[in-house]
């Protein structure tokens, strides 16, 4: 399989975006953005059919149009901020909308949208794998050395400004590279599933993970682990990328969630035990020591 | 430390605050109070500068000290908001140490900030659940997180806004010695509550916002509590 080019490209491609669209997914899904990645991949589309119609390079226009997207969605939340969700609507409204009439202008060039629609790994091209390696040299800084501010914006925005984050810029910065990775993840799983590759690893981290970094590992862990194993799968049963990479995200996250269920019930049968054979003392001495600290059984949310 | 001169404000086309003059000085213990929608929450967060006023100004100085003022502010119900998010207790404190620094994230963390963090915890009697994730615990548990997390990061000014919603009694008189204990140390404690009758014996002072007409309400009468302030205006 890896004596071939094309596949080698979409390797590389593949293992570059899965390292950055997880960490980002990580990111959207705990500022409540997880629709935002959708939204860019269908304005992207826009651009990459005024490409095509203007007779420019659809990769390019493509690429610009999702980090204007994300930056005209930044200026849209703060116009909507008790309805962030309304932001996305508007702009994937418009994104889509645009990009269904320009397609129309010209009917040869439906045929090759395909491609971006379901995701093609003969739709990797050397442009694109230069993009990716540049998002991921970027993104990677971005996430790197400003992990601590954006821990701070991602927890309470109110509270990052107060202790002098400058969380308009961060914001800003943070809806770019959004749509660097966005545009990005494009030609490997296409418009429609460019979001399983962002917010399915993060939201199987997010359950998982004992400290914000191990979800950070763990959501480029899986990420990995689907972008690989799926182009592999898709190779051998000659599907499509896209929609196989996404399954067996899908699959993953129904999985961990499965085993995580039966983990916690194995765990609270296993500290049932014990504690019916404790002392009345035992029980008494510790129900004392927590009386200040409001302690409650379990998880609440 | 912070003053507010001739300062209105309102959302769309309606004030909701008029005429406010205010200044809170270092080292006092505040409480804003009012009835439900009195704009106590827009108060404190005008004081911030989170929001701009139409008119008139606010000012933060750090008197006879270079830099700027520090606070910490903590919202009303903070963490309720984010209960998915995936951080334990210690690392959610010990993460407030850093706020206030550089922005690269280059260093790690030292073990003065994991010492500041366990004694802020212990304080709150959060200790024994600081390896909790915080979506696990109960509203006043998170709330006394989030109340470690501002005590960490050393502020001239603590701002509050409701801060012991959700606690029980024994948390809020914990919650309210510690304040005391932050004003002994030269920090200005600010804080929005209902329960003025409760707060009284640990306060220098009140500030209460009335209504002036409508839904606009005007800053405010000042009452001297067991503190050593004159009231303001």
């Amino acid at each position: 399989m890896l004596q071939y080019d094309f596949m080698q490209r979409a390797f590389y491609a593949g293992g570059l975006i899965a390292l950055m669209a997880p960490i980002l997914g990580v990111y959207l899904m705990l500022r409540r953005q997880a629709l935002m990645a959708d939204m860019l991949s269908h304005v992207s589309l826009a651009g990459i059919a005024a490409g095509a119609v203007l007779g420019m390079n659809p990769t390019l226009t493509g690429f610009a149009t999702a980090v204007l997207g994300a930056l005209a969605v930044e200026f849209v939340r703060r116009g909507y901020r008790s309805y962030s969700e309304v932001s996305v609507a508007i702009i994937m409204i418009g994104g889509l909308s645009t990009a269904v009439v320009l397609m129309s202008l010209n009917p040869a060039i439906n045929k090759g949208f395909s491609a971006y629609l379901f995701g093609s790994i003969v739709a990797v091209n050397q442009t694109q794998l230069t993009l990716m390696v540049i998002t991921t040299v970027l993104g990677g800084l971005f996430f790197g050395l400003l992990r601590r501010p954006l821990y701070e914006m991602t927890f309470n925005e109110e509270t990052a400004r107060v202790s002098g984050v400058p969380v308009q810029w961060l914001s800003l910065g943070f809806s770019v590279v959004t749509g660097m990775i966005v545009a990005s993840a494009m030609p490997i799983v296409g418009v429609l599933l460019v979001s399983s590759l962002i917010v399915l690893p993060a939201a199987l981290a997010i359950r998982l993970a004992g400290s914000f970094a191990a979800a950070l590992v763990l959501a480029v862990v899986f990420g990995l682990t689907g972008v690989l194993s799926g182009l592999s799968a898709s190779y051998y049963l000659d599907t499509p990328p896209g929609g196989t990479i996404a399954l067996l995200l899908l699959a993953m996250l129904g999985a961990g969630i499965l085993l995580r269920k039966i983990g916690l019930k194995l765990t609270r049968s296993r500290n049932k035990q014990p504690a019916a054979d404790e002392p009345a003392s035992s029980t008494a001495g510790t129900t004392a020591r927590y009386a200040n600290s409001n302690v409650i059984g379990g998880q609440q949310e | 430390m912070i003053r507010m001169n001739d300062v209105r404000f309102g959302y769309h086309d309606t004030p909701v605050l008029e005429d406010v003059n205010i200044e809170i000085h270092k080292g006092e213990f505040v409480a804003v109070s009012g009835q439900n929608g009195a704009a106590k929450t827009t108060l404190l967060k005008l004081a911030l500068g989170l929001l701009k006023p139409w008119d008139g100004n606010v000012v933060q100085e750090r008197r006879g000290q270079r830099g700027k003022l520090k606070i910490s502010y903590v919202p009303q119900q903070v963490a309720s908001f984010n209960s998915g998010f995936p951080s334990k207790v210690l690392e959610l404190v010990q993460s407030g140490r850093a706020a206030g620094r550089s922005w690269l994230s280059l260093s790690r963390p030292r073990a003065a900030d994991r010492a500041a963090a366990e004694q802020a915890l212990r304080k709150l009697g959060m200790w024994e659940l600081r390896a909790r994730r915080i979506g696990e615990l109960s509203g006043g548990q998170k709330q006394r997180v989030c109340i470690a997390r501002a005590l960490v990061q050393e502020p001239d000014l603590l701002v509050l806004d409701e801060p012991t919603t959700g606690m029980d009694a024994d948390s809020r008189r914990v919650f309210y010695e510690l304040m005391r204990e932050q004003v002994r140390e030269g920090r200005t404690v600010v804080m929005v509550t209902h329960a003025l009758e409760e707060a009284a014996p640990y306060l220098d002072r009140t500030i209460e916002l009335v209504r002036r007409e409508g839904d606009t309400w005007k800053c405010c009468s000042t009452t001297l509590c067991s503190g050593h302030f004159m009231p303001a205006g």
